[in-house]
Protein backbone atom coordinates (compact mmCIF):
# COMPACT_ATOMS: atom_id res chain seq x y z
CA UNK A 1 0.00 0.00 0.00
CA UNK A 2 1.48 3.82 -0.95
CA UNK A 3 2.26 5.42 2.07
CA UNK A 4 -1.45 7.58 2.09
CA UNK A 5 -0.71 11.40 1.95
CA UNK A 6 -3.19 13.34 4.24
CA UNK A 7 -6.39 14.57 2.52
CA UNK A 8 -7.55 17.80 2.46
CA UNK A 9 -10.00 18.35 5.43
CA UNK A 10 -11.04 21.17 7.91
CA UNK A 11 -8.10 23.70 8.37
CA UNK A 12 -6.28 23.20 11.84
CA UNK A 13 -7.91 26.16 13.31
CA UNK A 14 -11.32 24.60 12.53
CA UNK A 15 -10.07 21.52 14.13
CA UNK A 16 -8.66 22.96 17.27
CA UNK A 17 -11.93 24.92 17.52
CA UNK A 18 -13.99 21.80 17.80
CA UNK A 19 -12.33 20.61 20.92
CA UNK A 20 -12.44 24.08 22.08
CA UNK A 21 -16.28 24.57 21.79
CA UNK A 22 -16.66 21.28 24.01
CA UNK A 23 -13.81 22.45 26.14
CA UNK A 24 -15.87 25.95 26.88
CA UNK A 25 -19.18 24.00 26.66
CA UNK A 26 -17.49 21.91 29.88
CA UNK A 27 -16.56 25.27 31.66
CA UNK A 28 -19.85 26.54 31.19
CA UNK A 29 -21.50 23.32 32.57
CA UNK A 30 -19.21 23.70 35.99
CA UNK A 31 -21.02 26.33 38.17
CA UNK A 32 -17.30 26.51 41.01
CA UNK A 33 -15.65 27.44 38.04
CA UNK A 34 -17.47 29.60 36.53
CA UNK A 35 -18.17 31.09 39.97
CA UNK A 36 -14.51 31.46 40.62
CA UNK A 37 -13.70 32.80 37.36
CA UNK A 38 -16.13 36.19 38.23
CA UNK A 39 -15.90 36.33 42.01
CA UNK A 40 -11.89 36.53 41.91
CA UNK A 41 -11.54 39.43 39.73
CA UNK A 42 -14.11 41.12 42.11
CA UNK A 43 -12.68 40.42 44.75
CA UNK A 44 -9.44 41.94 44.03
CA UNK A 45 -11.27 45.48 42.55
CA UNK A 46 -13.18 45.54 46.14
CA UNK A 47 -9.61 45.43 47.55
CA UNK A 48 -8.63 48.40 45.69
CA UNK A 49 -9.84 51.24 48.11
CA UNK A 50 -8.17 49.42 50.87
CA UNK A 51 -4.63 49.69 48.94
CA UNK A 52 -3.80 53.37 49.44
CA UNK A 53 -0.79 54.46 47.61
CA UNK A 54 0.01 51.74 45.41
CA UNK A 55 -1.58 53.54 42.60
CA UNK A 56 -3.64 52.42 39.43
CA UNK A 57 -0.69 50.85 37.83
CA UNK A 58 0.60 48.86 40.96
CA UNK A 59 -3.07 47.31 41.01
CA UNK A 60 -3.31 46.27 37.56
CA UNK A 61 0.20 45.03 37.49
CA UNK A 62 -0.68 43.15 40.71
CA UNK A 63 -3.58 42.15 39.51
CA UNK A 64 -2.57 40.65 35.75
CA UNK A 65 0.12 38.75 38.00
CA UNK A 66 -2.35 37.40 40.69
CA UNK A 67 -4.80 35.75 37.73
CA UNK A 68 -1.88 34.61 35.73
CA UNK A 69 -0.82 32.15 38.44
CA UNK A 70 -4.06 31.33 40.51
CA UNK A 71 -6.42 31.30 38.09
CA UNK A 72 -4.71 30.46 34.85
CA UNK A 73 -1.75 28.61 36.39
CA UNK A 74 -3.17 27.11 38.89
CA UNK A 75 -6.58 26.38 37.01
CA UNK A 76 -4.35 24.80 34.07
CA UNK A 77 -2.81 22.04 36.22
CA UNK A 78 -5.51 20.83 37.66
CA UNK A 79 -7.54 20.73 34.63
CA UNK A 80 -4.58 18.68 32.47
CA UNK A 81 -4.18 16.63 35.40
CA UNK A 82 -7.86 16.04 35.51
CA UNK A 83 -8.48 15.13 32.05
CA UNK A 84 -5.22 12.80 31.84
CA UNK A 85 -6.45 10.94 34.92
CA UNK A 86 -9.75 10.52 33.71
CA UNK A 87 -8.57 9.14 30.35
CA UNK A 88 -9.48 12.03 28.21
CA UNK A 89 -6.26 12.71 26.96
CA UNK A 90 -5.40 9.54 26.25
CA UNK A 91 -8.26 8.81 23.87
CA UNK A 92 -7.70 12.72 22.16
CA UNK A 93 -4.13 11.13 21.59
CA UNK A 94 -5.90 8.16 19.19
CA UNK A 95 -7.49 11.40 17.05
CA UNK A 96 -6.28 13.38 14.08
CA UNK A 97 -5.08 16.41 16.42
CA UNK A 98 -1.59 17.01 17.41
CA UNK A 99 -0.34 16.47 20.73
CA UNK A 100 -0.03 20.39 21.43
CA UNK A 101 -3.03 21.45 19.35
CA UNK A 102 -4.99 18.92 22.41
CA UNK A 103 -3.26 20.89 24.96
CA UNK A 104 -3.96 24.51 23.55
CA UNK A 105 -7.32 23.78 22.96
CA UNK A 106 -7.67 22.34 26.75
CA UNK A 107 -6.02 25.78 27.48
CA UNK A 108 -8.22 28.13 25.56
CA UNK A 109 -11.49 28.51 27.69
CA UNK A 110 -8.81 28.98 30.85
CA UNK A 111 -7.03 31.86 28.29
CA UNK A 112 -10.25 33.36 27.62
CA UNK A 113 -11.58 33.58 31.23
CA UNK A 114 -8.04 35.02 31.79
CA UNK A 115 -8.00 37.64 28.98
CA UNK A 116 -11.99 38.35 30.41
CA UNK A 117 -10.70 38.97 33.75
CA UNK A 118 -7.79 41.49 32.98
CA UNK A 119 -9.96 43.49 31.44
CA UNK A 120 -12.88 43.60 33.97
CA UNK A 121 -10.15 44.33 36.83
CA UNK A 122 -8.81 47.31 34.62
CA UNK A 123 -12.68 48.56 33.75
CA UNK A 124 -13.69 48.10 37.95
CA UNK A 125 -10.45 50.42 38.59
CA UNK A 126 -10.92 53.08 35.87
CA UNK A 127 -14.47 52.77 37.61
CA UNK A 128 -13.10 53.06 41.11
CA UNK A 129 -10.93 56.49 39.99
CA UNK A 130 -7.93 54.74 40.06
CA UNK A 131 -6.74 54.30 36.56
CA UNK A 132 -3.62 56.00 35.00
CA UNK A 133 -2.22 55.70 31.66
CA UNK A 134 0.27 53.35 31.07
CA UNK A 135 3.82 54.83 29.89
CA UNK A 136 3.72 51.80 27.20
CA UNK A 137 1.17 49.47 25.83
CA UNK A 138 3.74 47.32 23.65
CA UNK A 139 5.57 45.97 27.12
CA UNK A 140 2.38 45.03 29.15
CA UNK A 141 0.86 43.35 26.41
CA UNK A 142 3.72 41.29 25.96
CA UNK A 143 3.91 40.85 29.29
CA UNK A 144 0.84 39.24 29.38
CA UNK A 145 0.41 37.78 26.69
CA UNK A 146 3.89 35.80 26.89
CA UNK A 147 3.27 35.67 30.70
CA UNK A 148 -0.26 33.19 29.98
CA UNK A 149 1.83 31.18 27.51
CA UNK A 150 4.65 30.77 29.80
CA UNK A 151 1.69 29.54 32.52
CA UNK A 152 0.19 26.93 30.01
CA UNK A 153 3.86 25.61 29.49
CA UNK A 154 4.44 25.98 33.17
CA UNK A 155 1.07 24.23 33.59
CA UNK A 156 2.45 21.16 31.66
CA UNK A 157 5.71 20.65 33.06
CA UNK A 158 3.62 20.81 36.01
CA UNK A 159 1.53 18.02 35.53
CA UNK A 160 4.87 15.65 35.14
CA UNK A 161 5.51 15.65 39.16
CA UNK A 162 1.14 16.14 39.77
CA UNK A 163 -0.22 12.65 40.03
CA UNK A 164 -4.41 13.95 41.40
CA UNK A 165 -6.12 17.01 40.58
CA UNK A 166 -5.95 16.90 44.30
CA UNK A 167 -2.18 16.84 44.82
CA UNK A 168 -2.10 20.05 42.55
CA UNK A 169 -2.69 21.78 46.14
CA UNK A 170 0.96 21.02 47.03
CA UNK A 171 2.82 20.99 43.89
CA UNK A 172 1.73 24.44 42.50
CA UNK A 173 3.02 25.87 45.68
CA UNK A 174 6.89 26.48 44.16
CA UNK A 175 5.31 28.88 41.65
CA UNK A 176 2.15 29.65 43.57
CA UNK A 177 4.31 30.97 46.63
CA UNK A 178 8.29 30.55 45.80
CA UNK A 179 8.02 32.43 42.51
CA UNK A 180 5.02 35.02 43.27
CA UNK A 181 6.66 36.12 46.46
CA UNK A 182 9.88 36.72 44.84
CA UNK A 183 8.98 38.00 41.59
CA UNK A 184 9.02 41.73 43.31
CA UNK A 185 5.22 41.98 43.26
CA UNK A 186 5.02 42.55 46.80
CA UNK A 187 8.61 43.57 47.74
CA UNK A 188 11.21 45.73 45.64
CA UNK A 189 13.93 43.14 44.73
CA UNK A 190 16.23 46.01 46.15
CA UNK A 191 15.35 44.82 49.73
CA UNK A 192 17.35 41.69 49.09
CA UNK A 193 21.23 40.79 49.03
CA UNK A 194 22.57 41.31 45.60
CA UNK A 195 23.07 37.76 45.23
CA UNK A 196 18.96 36.54 45.86
CA UNK A 197 17.96 39.71 44.16
CA UNK A 198 20.07 38.55 40.63
CA UNK A 199 18.17 34.56 41.53
CA UNK A 200 15.17 36.01 42.31
CA UNK A 201 15.40 37.99 38.75
CA UNK A 202 15.70 34.93 36.84
CA UNK A 203 12.32 33.12 38.66
CA UNK A 204 9.80 32.65 36.01
CA UNK A 205 7.64 35.36 37.70
CA UNK A 206 9.78 38.23 37.99
CA UNK A 207 10.24 39.11 34.16
CA UNK A 208 6.63 39.35 33.87
CA UNK A 209 6.48 42.00 36.99
CA UNK A 210 9.27 43.75 35.19
CA UNK A 211 7.86 44.18 32.10
CA UNK A 212 4.59 45.37 33.58
CA UNK A 213 6.22 47.85 35.56
CA UNK A 214 8.14 49.14 33.03
CA UNK A 215 5.16 49.67 30.53
CA UNK A 216 3.08 50.74 33.07
CA UNK A 217 4.97 52.94 35.38
CA UNK A 218 8.47 53.26 33.10
CA UNK A 219 10.63 51.80 36.53
CA UNK A 220 13.24 49.15 36.51
CA UNK A 221 13.34 46.07 38.57
CA UNK A 222 15.73 48.53 40.92
CA UNK A 223 12.91 51.24 40.86
CA UNK A 224 15.03 53.47 38.23
CA UNK A 225 12.52 55.65 36.08
CA UNK A 226 13.46 55.50 32.66
CA UNK A 227 11.79 56.14 29.49
CA UNK A 228 12.27 56.02 25.16
CA UNK A 229 14.53 53.59 24.21
CA UNK A 230 15.66 52.92 27.65
CA UNK A 231 12.72 51.30 28.50
CA UNK A 232 13.62 48.89 25.85
CA UNK A 233 16.76 48.36 26.87
CA UNK A 234 15.86 47.62 29.89
CA UNK A 235 13.19 45.06 28.65
CA UNK A 236 15.64 42.94 27.41
CA UNK A 237 17.06 41.05 30.18
CA UNK A 238 13.45 40.31 31.43
CA UNK A 239 12.29 39.10 28.32
CA UNK A 240 15.22 36.90 27.85
CA UNK A 241 14.32 34.97 30.95
CA UNK A 242 11.19 34.68 29.91
CA UNK A 243 11.80 33.59 26.83
CA UNK A 244 14.25 31.02 28.17
CA UNK A 245 11.71 30.00 31.01
CA UNK A 246 8.68 29.42 27.95
CA UNK A 247 11.79 27.39 25.82
CA UNK A 248 12.88 25.29 28.62
CA UNK A 249 9.12 24.35 30.01
CA UNK A 250 8.38 23.39 26.47
CA UNK A 251 11.02 21.59 25.84
CA UNK A 252 10.66 19.42 29.27
CA UNK A 253 6.89 19.23 28.08
CA UNK A 254 7.89 17.91 24.78
CA UNK A 255 10.05 15.19 25.99
CA UNK A 256 8.33 14.08 29.15
CA UNK A 257 4.58 14.69 29.12
CA UNK A 258 2.73 12.03 30.35
CA UNK A 259 -0.86 11.59 28.24
CA UNK A 260 -2.35 8.42 30.73
CA UNK A 261 -1.91 7.90 33.80
CA UNK A 262 0.53 5.91 35.42
CA UNK A 263 -0.10 2.25 36.78
CA UNK B 1 4.51 -17.12 13.29
CA UNK B 2 3.15 -18.62 10.05
CA UNK B 3 3.25 -16.46 6.66
CA UNK B 4 -0.46 -14.61 6.06
CA UNK B 5 -2.57 -16.37 3.45
CA UNK B 6 -2.58 -14.29 0.38
CA UNK B 7 -6.13 -13.28 -0.12
CA UNK B 8 -5.50 -11.77 -3.42
CA UNK B 9 -3.60 -13.15 -5.44
CA UNK B 10 -0.48 -12.41 -7.12
CA UNK B 11 0.62 -9.67 -9.46
CA UNK B 12 -0.85 -6.38 -9.91
CA UNK B 13 -3.97 -7.25 -8.02
CA UNK B 14 -2.27 -8.53 -4.74
CA UNK B 15 -2.81 -6.06 -1.90
CA UNK B 16 0.26 -5.31 0.21
CA UNK B 17 -0.50 -5.87 4.09
CA UNK B 18 -2.31 -2.91 5.63
CA UNK B 19 -0.25 -3.47 9.19
CA UNK B 20 3.38 -4.72 9.00
CA UNK B 21 4.57 -5.79 12.45
CA UNK B 22 7.90 -7.31 12.67
CA UNK B 23 9.98 -8.74 15.37
CA UNK B 24 7.86 -5.81 17.83
CA UNK B 25 9.17 -5.54 21.53
CA UNK B 26 8.31 -3.12 24.30
CA UNK B 27 10.15 -3.14 27.54
CA UNK B 28 9.30 -1.54 30.84
CA UNK B 29 12.55 -0.59 32.79
CA UNK B 30 13.53 -4.43 33.35
CA UNK B 31 10.45 -6.14 32.13
CA UNK B 32 9.89 -6.95 28.59
CA UNK B 33 5.98 -6.86 27.80
CA UNK B 34 6.22 -7.65 24.17
CA UNK B 35 9.09 -10.16 22.91
CA UNK B 36 9.48 -10.22 19.03
CA UNK B 37 6.00 -10.43 17.83
CA UNK B 38 5.15 -10.22 14.08
CA UNK B 39 2.36 -10.19 11.86
CA UNK B 40 0.40 -8.87 9.06
CA UNK B 41 -2.99 -7.39 8.60
CA UNK B 42 -4.41 -7.02 5.10
CA UNK B 43 -7.37 -4.87 3.92
CA UNK B 44 -10.34 -6.83 4.57
CA UNK B 45 -9.13 -9.18 6.90
CA UNK B 46 -9.92 -9.18 10.65
CA UNK B 47 -6.60 -10.74 13.14
CA UNK B 48 -7.80 -11.13 16.59
CA UNK B 49 -4.69 -11.22 19.28
CA UNK B 50 -5.88 -13.55 22.17
CA UNK B 51 -4.07 -13.85 25.45
CA UNK B 52 -4.66 -13.83 29.38
CA UNK B 53 -4.73 -10.45 31.35
CA UNK B 54 -0.73 -9.66 30.73
CA UNK B 55 -0.02 -11.69 27.70
CA UNK B 56 1.28 -8.12 25.80
CA UNK B 57 -1.68 -7.57 23.60
CA UNK B 58 -2.72 -3.94 24.90
CA UNK B 59 1.50 -3.05 25.06
CA UNK B 60 1.48 -4.22 21.20
CA UNK B 61 -1.54 -2.15 20.03
CA UNK B 62 0.00 0.80 22.14
CA UNK B 63 2.41 0.71 19.20
CA UNK B 64 0.15 0.15 16.25
CA UNK B 65 -2.22 2.96 17.73
CA UNK B 66 1.20 5.16 17.39
CA UNK B 67 1.11 5.71 21.48
CA UNK B 68 3.99 4.41 22.19
CA UNK B 69 7.37 3.88 21.05
CA UNK B 70 8.80 -0.26 20.35
CA UNK B 71 11.95 -0.65 22.41
CA UNK B 72 12.71 -2.93 19.39
CA UNK B 73 11.40 -3.97 15.51
CA UNK B 74 9.14 -2.11 13.14
CA UNK B 75 5.75 -1.84 12.93
CA UNK B 76 3.81 0.11 9.89
CA UNK B 77 0.32 1.14 9.11
CA UNK B 78 -0.27 1.79 5.85
CA UNK B 79 2.89 1.48 4.82
CA UNK B 80 4.02 4.47 7.55
CA UNK B 81 5.52 4.59 10.71
CA UNK B 82 2.21 5.38 13.21
CA UNK B 83 4.35 7.89 15.68
CA UNK B 84 6.94 9.27 13.05
CA UNK B 85 4.15 9.51 10.08
CA UNK B 86 1.63 10.52 12.73
CA UNK B 87 -0.12 12.71 10.43
CA UNK B 88 -0.64 11.13 7.32
CA UNK B 89 -1.64 7.44 9.36
CA UNK B 90 -4.23 9.59 11.38
CA UNK B 91 -6.90 10.45 8.75
CA UNK B 92 -7.12 6.56 8.46
CA UNK B 93 -6.92 5.04 11.59
CA UNK B 94 -9.52 4.01 14.01
CA UNK B 95 -8.87 3.15 17.86
CA UNK B 96 -11.04 2.07 20.44
CA UNK B 97 -9.00 1.76 23.49
CA UNK B 98 -9.69 -0.45 26.37
CA UNK B 99 -10.87 2.00 28.40
CA UNK B 100 -10.73 5.68 27.87
CA UNK B 101 -12.44 8.87 28.87
CA UNK B 102 -14.93 11.38 27.75
CA UNK B 103 -15.63 14.39 29.90
CA UNK B 104 -19.09 13.51 31.85
CA UNK B 105 -21.06 16.88 31.77
CA UNK B 106 -21.33 16.75 27.78
CA UNK B 107 -24.11 15.07 25.88
CA UNK B 108 -23.61 12.31 23.32
CA UNK B 109 -24.20 14.28 20.55
CA UNK B 110 -22.18 16.96 21.54
CA UNK B 111 -19.23 14.56 22.50
CA UNK B 112 -19.66 12.84 19.07
CA UNK B 113 -20.37 16.61 17.45
CA UNK B 114 -16.90 17.39 18.87
CA UNK B 115 -15.21 14.89 17.53
CA UNK B 116 -16.25 14.99 13.94
CA UNK B 117 -15.11 18.54 14.18
CA UNK B 118 -11.45 16.98 14.50
CA UNK B 119 -11.41 14.60 11.65
CA UNK B 120 -10.49 14.46 8.09
CA UNK B 121 -13.72 12.97 6.42
CA UNK B 122 -16.03 12.17 9.24
CA UNK B 123 -19.31 10.02 9.24
CA UNK B 124 -22.17 11.94 10.05
CA UNK B 125 -22.87 12.06 13.42
CA UNK B 126 -26.43 10.82 14.05
CA UNK B 127 -25.57 8.42 11.33
CA UNK B 128 -22.47 6.97 13.85
CA UNK B 129 -24.74 6.94 16.60
CA UNK B 130 -27.43 5.14 15.18
CA UNK B 131 -24.72 2.42 14.09
CA UNK B 132 -24.37 1.53 17.48
CA UNK B 133 -28.26 1.94 18.62
CA UNK B 134 -27.54 5.46 20.43
CA UNK B 135 -30.08 7.27 18.66
CA UNK B 136 -32.50 8.04 21.29
CA UNK B 137 -29.72 8.54 23.48
CA UNK B 138 -28.17 11.62 21.79
CA UNK B 139 -29.48 13.85 24.50
CA UNK B 140 -28.37 12.42 27.60
CA UNK B 141 -25.26 13.13 29.35
CA UNK B 142 -21.95 10.57 28.87
CA UNK B 143 -21.87 10.58 32.95
CA UNK B 144 -25.78 9.16 32.62
CA UNK B 145 -24.75 6.32 30.16
CA UNK B 146 -24.50 2.58 31.27
CA UNK B 147 -21.63 0.91 30.80
CA UNK B 148 -22.56 -1.02 27.98
CA UNK B 149 -23.43 2.60 26.16
CA UNK B 150 -20.26 3.95 27.16
CA UNK B 151 -18.80 0.89 25.31
CA UNK B 152 -20.93 1.63 22.01
CA UNK B 153 -20.40 5.87 22.32
CA UNK B 154 -16.31 4.43 22.34
CA UNK B 155 -17.24 3.02 19.45
CA UNK B 156 -18.58 5.07 17.30
CA UNK B 157 -15.96 7.36 18.18
CA UNK B 158 -13.30 4.93 16.66
CA UNK B 159 -15.35 4.85 13.23
CA UNK B 160 -16.21 7.84 13.10
CA UNK B 161 -13.48 8.96 10.55
CA UNK B 162 -13.92 6.29 7.97
CA UNK B 163 -10.40 4.59 9.28
CA UNK B 164 -8.93 1.97 6.75
CA UNK B 165 -7.29 0.55 9.50
CA UNK B 166 -9.25 -0.38 12.83
CA UNK B 167 -7.61 -1.40 15.97
CA UNK B 168 -10.26 -2.73 19.31
CA UNK B 169 -8.66 -3.48 22.15
CA UNK B 170 -11.37 -5.49 23.58
CA UNK B 171 -14.15 -4.17 21.93
CA UNK B 172 -17.21 -6.25 23.52
CA UNK B 173 -16.26 -6.30 26.66
CA UNK B 174 -18.88 -5.18 30.06
CA UNK B 175 -21.65 -5.49 26.42
CA UNK B 176 -24.69 -7.90 27.23
CA UNK B 177 -24.98 -10.13 24.33
CA UNK B 178 -27.35 -8.78 22.24
CA UNK B 179 -25.46 -5.56 21.88
CA UNK B 180 -22.43 -7.58 21.71
CA UNK B 181 -23.70 -9.19 18.06
CA UNK B 182 -24.59 -5.73 16.87
CA UNK B 183 -20.88 -4.95 17.56
CA UNK B 184 -19.55 -8.71 15.79
CA UNK B 185 -22.10 -7.25 12.94
CA UNK B 186 -20.82 -3.49 12.58
CA UNK B 187 -17.12 -5.59 12.57
CA UNK B 188 -17.99 -7.85 9.24
CA UNK B 189 -19.64 -4.91 8.02
CA UNK B 190 -16.13 -2.65 7.98
CA UNK B 191 -14.76 -5.94 6.73
CA UNK B 192 -17.09 -5.73 3.77
CA UNK B 193 -15.90 -2.11 2.76
CA UNK B 194 -12.01 -3.19 3.06
CA UNK B 195 -11.21 -2.38 6.22
CA UNK B 196 -8.39 -4.01 7.96
CA UNK B 197 -9.48 -4.79 11.89
CA UNK B 198 -7.02 -5.87 14.49
CA UNK B 199 -8.81 -6.80 18.00
CA UNK B 200 -7.73 -8.18 21.23
CA UNK B 201 -10.90 -10.23 23.29
CA UNK B 202 -11.15 -12.76 26.04
CA UNK B 203 -13.89 -14.08 24.69
CA UNK B 204 -13.05 -16.95 22.34
CA UNK B 205 -16.65 -16.75 20.44
CA UNK B 206 -15.68 -13.63 19.46
CA UNK B 207 -12.54 -14.67 17.28
CA UNK B 208 -14.11 -18.00 16.04
CA UNK B 209 -16.70 -15.67 14.91
CA UNK B 210 -14.95 -12.50 13.29
CA UNK B 211 -11.47 -13.62 12.64
CA UNK B 212 -9.68 -14.87 9.79
CA UNK B 213 -6.29 -15.18 11.38
CA UNK B 214 -5.57 -15.24 15.08
CA UNK B 215 -2.31 -15.37 17.20
CA UNK B 216 -2.65 -16.69 20.64
CA UNK B 217 0.25 -14.24 22.68
CA UNK B 218 1.89 -15.78 26.36
CA UNK B 219 4.60 -13.61 28.10
CA UNK B 220 5.21 -11.55 25.31
CA UNK B 221 5.36 -14.04 22.84
CA UNK B 222 3.39 -15.48 19.90
CA UNK B 223 3.13 -18.90 20.70
CA UNK B 224 -0.25 -20.10 18.40
CA UNK B 225 -0.57 -18.34 15.04
CA UNK B 226 -3.10 -19.70 12.19
CA UNK B 227 -6.00 -20.00 10.86
CA UNK B 228 -8.78 -21.41 13.23
CA UNK B 229 -8.84 -24.66 12.18
CA UNK B 230 -5.38 -24.48 12.49
CA UNK B 231 -4.72 -23.46 15.61
CA UNK B 232 -7.41 -25.95 16.77
CA UNK B 233 -5.38 -28.61 14.74
CA UNK B 234 -2.18 -28.16 17.44
CA UNK B 235 -4.54 -30.12 19.69
CA UNK B 236 -6.04 -33.64 19.53
CA UNK B 237 -9.59 -34.59 18.69
CA UNK B 238 -11.86 -36.32 20.93
CA UNK B 239 -14.10 -39.58 20.62
CA UNK B 240 -16.82 -40.27 23.46
CA UNK B 241 -19.51 -42.94 23.33
CA UNK B 242 -21.00 -44.87 26.29
CA UNK B 243 -21.54 -49.06 25.90
CA UNK B 244 -24.00 -51.09 27.43
CA UNK B 245 -23.41 -53.47 30.40
CA UNK B 246 -21.94 -56.67 28.80
CA UNK B 247 -20.61 -55.12 25.81
CA UNK B 248 -17.06 -56.34 24.34
CA UNK B 249 -14.76 -53.15 24.65
CA UNK B 250 -13.83 -52.07 21.01
CA UNK B 251 -9.78 -52.83 20.79
CA UNK B 252 -7.92 -49.28 20.99
CA UNK B 253 -6.27 -48.40 17.89
CA UNK B 254 -2.48 -47.10 17.59
CA UNK B 255 -3.29 -43.57 17.13
CA UNK B 256 -5.58 -43.10 20.18
CA UNK B 257 -4.80 -42.15 24.11
CA UNK B 258 -7.43 -43.15 26.22
CA UNK B 259 -8.58 -40.77 29.13
CA UNK B 260 -11.80 -43.68 29.89
CA UNK B 261 -11.73 -47.02 28.81
CA UNK B 262 -15.76 -47.47 29.79
CA UNK B 263 -18.49 -48.11 30.40
CA UNK B 264 -18.06 -44.18 29.27
CA UNK B 265 -15.55 -44.29 26.77
CA UNK B 266 -13.08 -41.15 26.12
CA UNK B 267 -10.50 -41.10 23.35
CA UNK B 268 -8.03 -38.35 22.10
CA UNK B 269 -6.52 -38.48 18.39
CA UNK B 270 -4.75 -36.80 15.96
CA UNK B 271 -6.48 -39.12 13.18
CA UNK B 272 -9.82 -38.82 13.84
CA UNK B 273 -11.39 -39.52 10.39
CA UNK B 274 -9.46 -42.99 10.02
CA UNK B 275 -10.00 -43.95 13.89
CA UNK B 276 -13.60 -43.12 13.81
CA UNK B 277 -13.91 -45.75 10.61
CA UNK B 278 -12.40 -48.44 12.14
CA UNK B 279 -14.88 -47.78 15.47
CA UNK B 280 -17.56 -47.86 13.42
CA UNK B 281 -16.88 -50.96 11.10
CA UNK B 282 -16.18 -52.33 14.53
CA UNK B 283 -19.15 -52.07 15.90
CA UNK B 284 -21.03 -52.95 12.46
CA UNK B 285 -19.53 -56.03 12.72
CA UNK B 286 -19.99 -56.81 16.20
CA UNK B 287 -23.72 -55.38 16.07
CA UNK B 288 -22.59 -53.03 19.28
CA UNK B 289 -24.78 -50.04 20.05
CA UNK B 290 -21.98 -47.02 20.46
CA UNK B 291 -24.82 -44.47 22.76
CA UNK B 292 -24.25 -40.69 22.58
CA UNK B 293 -21.86 -40.90 20.11
CA UNK B 294 -19.44 -38.30 19.53
CA UNK B 295 -16.41 -36.86 17.20
CA UNK B 296 -15.42 -33.86 17.54
CA UNK B 297 -12.22 -31.81 16.52
CA UNK B 298 -10.25 -29.63 18.79
CA UNK B 299 -11.52 -26.42 19.53
CA UNK B 300 -9.96 -22.89 19.68
CA UNK B 301 -10.97 -22.77 22.89
CA UNK B 302 -9.12 -26.12 23.65
CA UNK B 303 -5.94 -25.29 22.02
CA UNK B 304 -6.07 -21.53 23.76
CA UNK B 305 -6.60 -23.21 27.53
CA UNK B 306 -3.95 -25.82 26.32
CA UNK B 307 -1.37 -23.24 25.98
CA UNK B 308 -2.66 -20.64 28.25
CA UNK B 309 -2.20 -23.53 31.19
CA UNK B 310 1.23 -25.06 29.97
CA UNK B 311 3.83 -23.31 31.56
Amino acid sequence: MTTPTAPAGPSRARRIAALVGAETRLLLRNRTALVNSVALPLLLVAFVPLVGDVGGRGLVGTAVVVTLVFLTYYNLVTTYVARREDLVLQRLRTGELSGPEVLLATAVPTLLVTAGQVVLLAAGIAVLGRWTAPVDVVLPLLAVVLGAALMVVLATASTLFTRTPESAQITTLPVVVGATALSGLFFPLTALPEALATVARLLPLTPVVELLQLGLAGRTWDGAAVAGADLYGAALVPLAVLVAWLLGAGALTARAFRWAPRR
Amino acid sequence: MQPAPTRSGTGATAAPPAVEVADLRRAYGDFEAVRGVSFEVHPGEVFALLGVNGAGKTSALEVLEGLARPSGGTVRVLGADPVADRARVRPHLGVLLQSSGLPGDLTVAEVVRAWAGTLTAPREPAEALAQVGLTGRADVRVRSLSGGERRRLDLAMALLGRPRVVVLDEPTTGLDPESRRQVWRLVAGLVDDGAAVVLTTHHLEEAEELADRIAVLKAGRVVLAGTQEEIAETQPATIRFTLDPGTPAPPVPDAVEVVEAGPRVDWRTRSLQPVLAELLAWAARHGVVLRALQARAASLEQAFLAVADAD
